[in-house]
């Protein structure tokens, strides 16, 4: 049946609209905007029906063929897992046996089971169910002790085991064992030479050493997941009793993602390199405008957090995942913090791969997969900026991104949540790994999909507000002038009282830049002083925050200009560049917008001129620009 | 209340939401069958952040008797 496009929100919208193009990858980004809007039920099913009407082969997913065994209603889990399975790129394909079959499913070598021919199987056993003996019958049995309880199971397991393996090559994965909620010994259970807590943990050792024995199979932390959520949490005694599903309908996505983190690393989709922004995600602050000694990394909070985050972005650089940067700032300051900053927990040396220039980060990307001579689909991309992750999930599609939270001390749950870096193996060679990294054979070419710059500038939405400076903004104003070196032609520092004078001579320009896009205000990012001769518009002061670089700001800003020059009947417009060890960004502005180059000095300075009788300066088409509003000052 | 118990209906049960009236029953209905009436049950709790007891569970097998259920829940 159909759905009804009216009722459809514009996501779900978008979504169908991809699915039915066949565009495999925005629909699976659509897929995380969907979840990330409401990942309730209602939504899970809408995606799965949705995906469920396109043939299979038309989205460029791969199969997989998924067994679910289980000791109790596990079918509740096709949802969440159909869906996560697709959001990475899979086509899950799913058989459950009839109820509390598990053990006829694999001793028996007709069973649907293996006719089905899986390529996981998942052994989905709570232990009240497995077990009964040190979970429902404990007491009971305390006094004959547990020693065969704990040699059966290893008898019981070990045979399924090589029953499965007769039929099937598939990989099986086990959950381990939860503790029981209630210790029949209440607060002596910790103590007890055999307390229910201390049989699970051996039990859980035991299904451990069997695992590690048998190729192929492995071991599901079911434990550990549910101890991080919490156990009354995670249980739904009522729909435990009522429909033999004892886990909780939130908990679901939980448990399929941490299933999926599995198939992931079974279809080999393991990330192998972690690309990170340096400004406010490898430390506080921005490092153009902080200096190497002022960026936030040290025993105080957020600093600490960031500490933190170094510190386990460096023991997955020991686990063999190869690192790399990928930052929007100069060479010079970044090697002065690795030598300078003694806080630094990451050294030059940790990094494969060093992408630090002023292009974009998808280029950046592409550069990082030929040096190291991986595929883009094996890269996370880490930054604190949404924009530059969409820019990147534009371009590269099959790059993971992860936009990291507000708050510095969210990242490590960020980075480390989805598992992203989990193999099935860890070997010497992973532990060495980062030591060597391998050139790349030769030169892999990426055509970019025609006109996606635009595409990408349309996209952010952007609306910008040209304003005079005024009481509001002079505080802004005065530090942008103060902080600004990258994008800066002329870095001329003023203070609020000089720009307080200059704001009552009449033959000033003075124009705040403020910048909004889909992702929030930016607040003011730019700053321009001009000053009216006879004969032109003089530009002294035009500056922009880096945040804002690489997405033709600076074009509706000259734009903005020119228009003001006409409105007087002035001519000509005129700028300079004076170059300093920071500002390579800002460099080639007139150069790139069809300005004349006038005269060049000695000192490497350069004055460049417009004539507004040849033309003028276009506004980008994707901006919306609004003029001559009072400043809005986020400061 | 009434437009968002449709729409929970017709995500889970993957039918149009106008086509949902006072006749739509578990009885009649395809998609309406016991794995999916748990789904429903979870979906209504998730969107109105409820619990139903067992008894109410059990009870609500049409559109209007969902209805009725919820109006009494969120009114105490």
């Amino acid at each position: 049946m159909a759905s009804n496009p009216n009722t459809l929100s514009a996501t779900r919208r978008d979504f169908v609209t991809a699915l039915q193009a066949g565009d495999g990858s925005r629909a699976m980004q659509l897929c995380r905007v969907l979840l990330a809007e409401d990942s309730r039920l209602p939504q899970l099913s809408f995606i799965v029906r949705e995906t469920g009407k396109i043939p299979r082969g038309k989205l460029g997913l791969r199969n997989l063929k998924i067994a679910l065994l289980s000791s109790f209603s596990i079918e509740f889990i096709k949802l969440p897992l159909t869906v996560l399975c697709f959001l990475n790129g899979m086509d899950a394909e799913i058989y459950l046996p009839g109820f509390g079959q598990f053990q006829q499913e694999i001793r028996n070598q007709n069973s649907g089971l293996y006719t089905f021919k899986p390529d996981v199987v998942v052994l989905s056993v709570e232990g009240t169910d497995w077990l009964p003996e040190i979970y429902t019958s404990y007491l009971d049995r305390l006094s004959g002790g547990f020693d065969h309880v704990v040699s059966s199971f290893h008898e019981e397991l070990a045979s399924l085991i090589e029953s499965f393996r007769e039929g099937s090559k598939a990989i099986l994965l086990v959950n381990n064992f939860v503790p029981p909620v209630w210790r029949q010994l209440g607060i002596l259970d910790g103590q007890a030479e055999m307390g229910q807590a201390q049989l699970v943990h051996k039990m859980n050792e035991l299904l451990s050493s069997i695992c590690r024995k048998n190729p192929g199979v492995m071991v599901v932390d079911y434990a550990g997941l549910v101890l991080r959520f919490g156990a009354l949490r995670w249980y739904d005694e009522r729909m435990g009793h009522y429909a033999k599903a004892p886990i909780s309908a939130d908990m679901l996505l939980p448990l399929a993602g941490e299933y999926v983190k599995y198939f992931r690393a079974v279809i080999g989709q393991t990330k192998k390199c972690l690309v990170l922004d340096l400004d406010n995600t490898l430390w506080g602050g921005v490092l153009g405008e902080d200096g190497p000694a002022g960026i936030q990394l040290d025993s105080v909070y957020p600093g600490s957090a960031y500490l933190a985050f170094q510190r386990e972005i460096l023991n997955l650089h020991k686990r063999g995942i190869l690192l790399a940067i990928a930052s929007k700032n100069n060479m010079a300051d970044v090697e002065e913090v690795f030598i300078q900053n003694t806080n630094m927990l990451l050294k030059k040396e940790h990094f494969a791969s060093l992408q630090i220039h002023w292009g974009h980060k998808s280029e950046s990307l592409q550069q990082i997969a030929r040096q190291l001579n991986i595929g883009l689909e094996h890269l996370v991309f880490v930054d604190d900026n949404p924009a530059e992750c969409a820019e990147v999930l534009r371009a590269l599609p099959m790059v993971t991104t992860v936009t990291l939270p507000q708050q510095p001390e969210h990242f490590v749950r960020s980075l480390l949540e989805d598992g992203l870096f989990d193999g099935l193996i860890f070997s010497q060679e992973d532990r060495q790994r980062g030591d060597l990294y391998r050139q790349r054979a030769e030169a892999e070419v990426l055509r970019e999909r025609s006109g996606s710059l635009e595409d990408f500038y349309r996209s952010l939405e952007m609306v910008m507000t040209f304003a005079p400076m005024d009481r509001t903004s002079l505080a802004r104003s005065a530090q942008l002038t103060q902080k600004t070196n990258q994008f800066n032609l002329t870095t001329i520092r003023f203070s609020e009282s000089d720009l307080a004078e200059r704001s009552t001579d009449p033959d000033w320009l003075l124009t705040t830049v403020n910048v909004r896009d889909r992702y929030g205000d930016n607040g003011i990012v730019g700053f321009m002083m001009a000053r009216f001769d006879s004969e032109a518009l003089d530009i002294e002061t035009f500056l922009l925050s880096c945040r804002v670089i690489g997405r033709t700001v600076e074009t509706a800003m000259l734009a903005f200009l020119c228009q003001q020059a006409s409105r007087r009947g002035i001519q000509l417009l005129r700028g300079r560049v004076v170059p300093t060890a920071k500002n390579a960004p800002s460099r080639d502005l007139f150069l790139k917008h069809a300005f004349q180059k006038a005269e060049g000095k000695e000192s490497g300075e350069t004055v460049w001129t417009f004539d507004l009788s040849k033309g003028s300066v276009d506004w980008p088409a994707w901006i919306n620009v609004i003029t001559g509003e009072p400043a809005i000052s986020k400061q | 209340m009434e437009q968002q118990v449709r729409q929970v209906m017709a995500d889970i049960l993957g039918v149009e939401p106008d086509s949902i009236d006072v006749s739509t029953a578990k009885d009649s209905t395809a998609a309406w069958d016991s794995l999916n009436h748990i789904n429903l049950v979870v979906a209504l709790e998730q969107e109105f952040q409820t619990s139903f007891d067992v008894s109410e569970i059990e009870s609500m097998l049409t559109f209007s008797d969902i209805l009725e259920t919820l109006e009494r829940k969120l009114q105490r």
